[in-house]
């Protein structure tokens, strides 16, 4: 029955190990944005509902949003790339919440906009839109979780048959919260992060507010990591066992990766603690990238038996490929050049 | 198939789409055109040192960041969602054909929203010349996206080679990428104008004000070069169905082809206003009634563009319910549910039909219909009965070239015609009246073999044959029987008589007051332009009355006005006409017989139009049938006729579709009235037999008529033994047309399967009325088997309406239907009101009901022995086929037995979905329009 239920795959035009890195890639970077807007949010209602000022690194919010939504694109593709049928399906189960991130995102962005150019004018406003874009960021994360877990379960599919007007959540899913909580958590700590990094670079900030800013901001990235480590370890036990059990020894690879993310996460928190910036802007990409990688090798065991991205047929095609790498690293360097170009003095006249 | 269906009857997936892709075409094009309207006008503000003009761009930039970064970024992506949730197989194939393209596309989003916000961020603080390179770049990302966008959108409208190459440069530099590209990038700074009224109309300096509004409407202007040569190579390269579709044949079009151009024209005439000065207040309204106007304008053309593709979502690879075209074969063989991944129920049977027409219905109709919301099914199919819905679904697609056919079994197409009947529309099965056919007895005039000098012979010339009762809407067949008879003077050598005698006819009781029970003398005039005396019928004959002379020495009495309908209230289809021969001079009595003159009511238009029975639940056509009939004609067709009807003013179908045996009426384009007819149902009525010609003609076993009464029907053999089956039956009809450069025909034709022919090129066209089934095609050489050729009429036609049955003579003048009997009631035929009723003749100069003359009965006209074939070949025979009658005597009368004269009392029980007919038209067709035309100058 599940089997027969997953929907048949169409044909790459590329080794699926393409999309496969550059989802992973991808889904980094919008994580690591994802955990800007989201901890930011909360660190800024929690200075907002304590009396304090909004810090200046607030103001960002809204051109972080953009840019996690632009690197949202290529997960979102690469996703449908290779796990299309599954991601199609668990969609479709879901659609009304799934589909209501759409117009609570908008609103939530304008939200962000609002409280930006509403700070100091209309604390209220400022304030009520603030609390409106964190929920709803809160909302699209917690569907995000729904879908990604219902994605992995075939078998809860059946679920479409008692309800197929796309009003289903994963309720039912042991894994669900604690995941949840786990990418929350996470974002609390990495905002924790891009707070410091942010004042480490606003040189001209004033250096009071400066230094006590980046303690703060490495604060609660070490605290948020302990939580992190014990949701985590919750987060691993509530896996089916036949999957935590490669974890613990059941499988290489993922013992050695789960093994060099916990001590790397132990050391973040002793370094944290320490205030050592510079070696967590080391160690915390290397654990999110860990963690990215683990994910995904959670979702292939997930799949186990039924499903691997190289079972799909490849039509080879290789222009387009070519094309997108070329124009890819011309971006690069465009991009580059623009912030070259924004960098660039004003001329004397323009003074 | 594939995947599960987001079931929201009430909604409909389509209409999200529709909403979601509009509102973000309209703001994507804006972010298109609008960075090149920025960096332009910073052009403009920096060359002439205009500072005003540059803090105008700077305002303008933040009300596009916010527009367009934010609602337009965000419902980028919500296409995705939808698209995903509403078709996730089509969304599937252009994902993983242009997953690089994608891709690549998302490499200029990433550009232009960091060009946008450093352009905007950076606004006065930096430096001006690097600031405008970086608009070009913002403008360079967001064209090249567009770029990338119009080659996926404009693959599902014209994939071209990629079909048979599947090669990525194939599908996306398809046909209609560069008109399309050209198209898009001239709304792109046509909006790029019009939103930029909005902050001119903010400013509050007068003459800065107009001068921004005037800069702005040059911005809206200047496009239409690139719209007009983009929209004219874009009609080019549509494929002829898609274009047919878009401007002909869809109705949904009509309404956004007048959208979109009545929107263009108001977008662009109502944008020169602008250049007035008014106050702000009034020219804030009408920036505010031109944003509208382009919403309109932007969303008629993108709903054009995807009705274009109906009944496609990537034109000719996967239909817009997610079917691809080449799994259809499979799915038909196999059926639908049992490849439905995610079908609760893998198959049908009698105690699931509904639970599988559900399923079916979700998966095959949602993804464009709704229930209750946009593209409603319950209005597109209320009018049916269940049998129309089944015919419907047969049909699909084949006409209604803009959807996709029904892919399934034809149980599972009965399950979908049962589940939108039954629980969508919440029709029941009505059980019809009983009606009995009561057998009737009529007495047969006596003939002395020894003394009778005469033998009179009458017959009405179409054996089949109807009228419509529903003048008030519209109307094909009037009343009208026309009788013919040949006098024959007895003797050695017979002579067939057509002078010095008068013959006359005269209805049996019961049937003589026609103007009581239909109301065709009430439309007559509007209808057939002849103003009747009631009673009268179109040739000034009643239904008593005296013959006139004709051809071949025969008498003819033309279009008697009589109904099925009694004076006592009862049915029956089967009038007998006394018809009597006097010397003229002396008025002596000659000879007399009896015929009977077909006239049934029995059409089966209400087997799918809903709307039952007109008379008592009996026969004729309803208000309601009628009513939803011509709401048909008038969607499909583009016709007022109900409007029409309704004001008093109801057409005859002939007086479009004229008929080829009167040579005259009719509109010149339109198919003649047969081939229009047929054509247009064989297509809903297909892979079947007899069954479908039974549906509209009055021959429903069972039904209150069976006008089949010949002795042919006794065989078994049904209509498409002679006419071929439906389809091949239409097919011929309508190459004749098609032949004649007829527009419709084609349509009707395209997907017309065929049955016993392989190819169109083998079917022989043919004029309907004269050109009929040789009956020598089968008796080659008037053999009573066919000798070899099979038992098929279909294609061998006469050449002409002279070689005919009912025109036809022997060698010696004597017409063929004289003896054998009329059409579809050759003699040994049987009849439901009365077993004998169509043999009376031979009965009453045989004794038997078989041929005039069958069983060595030469004695009827020869007095003395005849030992040769002397009528055609084959007459006298080893083995006669005759039936003999048990007789009594009734008043010195011979009479048929009741027990042989009624079939047992025939009942027949009429529901809403058993199968009816209307049959009689076909003959009568021909004679009664060859007078009307020539003689009321019909309109």
């Amino acid at each position: 029955m599940i089997l027969q239920i997953i929907p048949a795959p169409d044909v790459l035009p590329a080794h699926w190990m393409w999309s496969q890195v550059l989802l992973l890639v991808t889904f980094l970077l919008h994580l690591v944005l994802m955990n800007f807007i989201v901890g930011g949010s909360i660190f800024t209602l929690w200075d907002s509902f304590k009396g304090k000022t909004v810090k200046n690194d607030a103001f960002s919010i809204p051109t972080l949003i953009a840019l996690t939504i632009n690197f949202g694109v290529p997960p979102l593709l690469f996703v449908q790339v290779i796990y299309g049928q599954f991601f199609y399906s668990s969609s479709i189960l879901m659609a009304v919440p799934w589909l209501l991130v759409i117009p609570f995102l908008i609103l939530g962005y304008y939200g962000a906009y609002i409280f930006v150019y509403k700070t100091g004018k209309n604390k209220a406003l400022a304030r009520g839109s603030l609390v409106l874009s964190t929920l709803i960021l809160l909302y699209i994360g917690f569907m995000l979780v729904n879908n990604s877990t219902l994605m992995l379960r075939p078998e809860r599919w059946s679920m479409y048959f008692e309800n197929p007007g796309g009003t289903n959540l994963n309720w039912g899913e042991p894994t669900l919260f604690p995941r949840y909580l786990h990418f929350m958590t996470g974002a609390i700590a990495i905002a924790g992060l891009g707070k410091a990094l942010w004042y480490y670079f606003r040189k001209k900030t004033e250096p009071q507010e400066r230094d006590s800013e980046m303690k703060r901001g490495i604060k609660i990235f070490a605290y948020a990591t302990v939580v992190q480590i014990a949701l985590g370890i919750i987060f691993l036990f509530t896996l089916p066992s036949e999957i935590y059990s490669l974890f613990l020894g059941g499988n290489m690879i993922y013992t050695i990766l789960i093994s060099i993310g916990f001590i790397l996460a132990l050391a973040a928190v002793i370094q944290g603690l320490k205030q050592q910036l510079r070696s967590l802007l080391i160690i915390a990409p290397i654990i999110l990238a860990i963690m990215v990688v683990m994910r995904e090798l959670v979702r292939h065991a997930y799949f186990g038996d039924i499903y691997t991205p190289g079972d799909m047929v490849l039509q080879p095609e290789y222009g387009s490929l070519t094309m997108f790498l070329v124009v890819f690293l011309a971006g690069l360097y465009l991009i580059y050049y623009m912030l070259k170009l924004m960098l660039k003095p004003k001329t004397d006249i323009e003074r | 198939m594939n995947y599960p269906i987001w079931q929201i009857p009430a909604t409909g997936g389509s209409i999200l789409i529709a909403t979601i892709a509009i509102l973000h075409v309209f703001i994507a094009h804006l972010a298109v055109g609008g960075g090149l309207y920025l960096v332009l006008t910073e052009h403009k503000a920096v060359r002439n040192n205009d500072n005003r003009l540059l803090q105008y761009v700077k305002s303008h930039t933040r009300f596009f960041l916010l527009l367009t970064m934010v609602f337009g970024g965000v419902s980028g992506v919500g296409i995705w969602f939808i698209i995903s949730l509403v078709n996730p197989a089509a969304t599937s194939t252009l994902i993983h054909n242009f997953v690089f393209a994608w891709a690549t596309e998302w490499v200029f989003f990433v550009g232009e929203i960091i060009a946008l916000l450093i352009y905007h961020y950076r606004f006065d603080s930096m430096n001006r010349k690097a600031h405008m390179t970086v608009g070009w770049l913002y403008f360079a990302f967001a064209w090249l996206s567009l770029f990338i966008i119009n080659g996926i959108i404009d693959f599902m409208l014209t994939p071209g080679e990629w079909l048979t190459t599947n090669e990525f440069v194939h599908g996306f530099f398809n046909p209609s990428f560069l008109p399309s590209l050209i198209f898009r990038t001239g709304i792109a700074f046509t909006l790029a104008g019009l939103f930029g009224m909005i902050t001119a109309v903010l400013t509050k300096d007068l003459d800065f004000r107009a001068q921004l509004l005037r800069y702005n409407v040059k911005w809206m202007y200047a496009p239409i070069v690139l719209l007009l040569i983009g929209g004219i190579l874009y009609l080019n390269v549509l494929p002829a169905p898609a274009e047919q579709n878009l401007f002909m044949y869809n109705p949904e079009a009509n309404t956004f082809d007048s959208v979109f151009f009545i929107s263009s024209i108001l977008l662009f005439a109502l944008g020169l206003t602008m250049l007035l000065k008014f106050n702000r207040k009034a020219q804030s309204v009408i920036v505010g009634l031109l944003i509208v106007i382009g919403l309109g304008w932007i969303g008629g053309f993108e709903y054009l563009r995807e009705i274009a593709r109906k009944p496609y979502v990537i034109y000719e690879y996967m239909y817009s319910n997610s079917i691809k075209v080449n799994e259809a074969e499979k799915i038909n063989k196999e059926g639908y549910l049992k490849n439905a991944k995610w079908a609760p129920i893998h198959e049908v049977n009698d105690e699931n039909l509904l639970e599988a027409g559900e399923v079916i219905f979700a998966h095959q109709c949602l993804s464009c219909h709704t229930v209750g919301g946009y593209n409603d099914i319950i209005p597109r199919t209320d009018h049916l009965t269940e049998r129309g819905m089944e015919a419907k679904l047969t049909g699909l697609g084949r006409i209604e070239t803009y959807m996709p056919h029904f892919f399934g079994t034809d149980k599972e197409r009965k399950a979908v015609a049962a589940y939108i009947t039954r629980k969508i529309n919440g029709k029941k099965e009505q059980p019809g009246k009983k009606h009995i056919a009561e057998a009737e007895v009529p007495e047969i005039p006596p003939f002395d073999k020894e003394q009778d000098e005469y033998v009179l012979l009458a017959w009405n010339d179409l054996g089949m044959h109807c009228i419509s009762d529903n003048s008030r809407w519209f109307s094909f067949l009037p009343p009208a029987n026309t009788i013919w008879a040949q006098l024959i003077k007895r003797g050695e050598k017979p002579q067939v008589i057509s002078s010095g005698v008068e013959l006359k006819y005269e209805v049996q009781e019961g049937y003589r007051n026609p103007e009581k029970h239909v109301p065709f003398w009430k439309y007559a005039e509007k209808v057939y332009g002849a103003k009747l005396e009631p009673g009268v019928g179109l040739s000034g004959n009643k239904v008593t009355g005296t013959m006139h002379p004709n051809v071949h020495n025969s008498f003819i009495a033309e279009f008697i006005p009589v109904t099925p309908y009694r004076d006592d209230g009862k049915f029956n289809p089967y009038p007998a006409f006394t018809i009597t021969a006097y010397n003229k001079e002396t008025g002596e009595k000659l000879a007399m017989t009896k015929a009977i003159a077909p006239t049934s009511t029995e059409m089966g238009c209400r087997n799918c139009h809903q709307g039952g029975w007109r008379w008592n639940d009996v026969a004729g056509i309803a208000d309601e049938t009628s009513i939803n009939i011509l709401q048909v004609h008038d969607r499909l067709s583009n016709t007022n006729l109900y409007e029409q009807a309704k004001n008093g003013n109801p057409v005859l179908c002939q007086s479009c579709h004229g008929d080829p045996a009167i040579g005259a009426g009719g509109k010149k384009e339109h198919l003649n009235f047969s081939s229009a007819m047929h054509g247009f149902h064989a297509n809903y009525l297909s892979g079947m037999s007899g069954d479908a010609c039974n549906l509209c003609h009055p021959n429903t076993p069972g039904g209150t008529t069976e006008c089949l009464r010949s002795r042919h029907a006794e065989k078994g053999f049904n209509c498409t033994l002679c006419h071929g089956k439906m389809e091949d039956h239409a097919m011929a009809l309508l190459k004749h047309e098609d032949e004649r450069g007829k527009p419709s025909a084609e349509r009707l034709m395209q997907n017309l399967p065929l049955r016993g022919v392989e190819s169109v090129k083998q079917v022989n066209p043919r004029m309907p009325w004269l050109q009929e089934t040789d009956c020598l095609s089968c008796h080659v050489n008037f053999d009573v088997m066919s000798s070899g050729r099979g038992i098929d009429g279909f294609n061998r036609w006469v050449a002409g309406g002279s070689e005919l049955y009912r025109n036809r003579t022997d060698t010696h003048g004597v017409m063929c239907a004289a003896c054998h009997g009329s059409p579809h009631a050759v003699y040994m035929a049987t009849n439901m009101y009365g077993k004998e009723r169509d043999n009376m003749q031979p009965i009453q100069y045989m004794g038997i009901s078989g041929t005039i003359g069958t069983n060595k009965n030469c004695d009827v006209c020869h007095t003395i022995d005849m030992k040769f074939n002397g009528h055609h070949r084959n007459m006298i025979k080893k083995n006669y086929k005759y039936r003999v009658p048990v007789l009594k005597e009734n008043k010195g009368q011979q009479v048929l037995k009741d027990k042989e004269a009624g079939n047992e009392t025939a009942k027949m029980n009429n529901t809403n979905t058993s199968q009816s007919n209307a049959l009689a038209f076909i003959p009568a067709l021909v004679g009664i329009l060859f007078f009307m035309f020539r003689k009321f100058k019909v309109r």
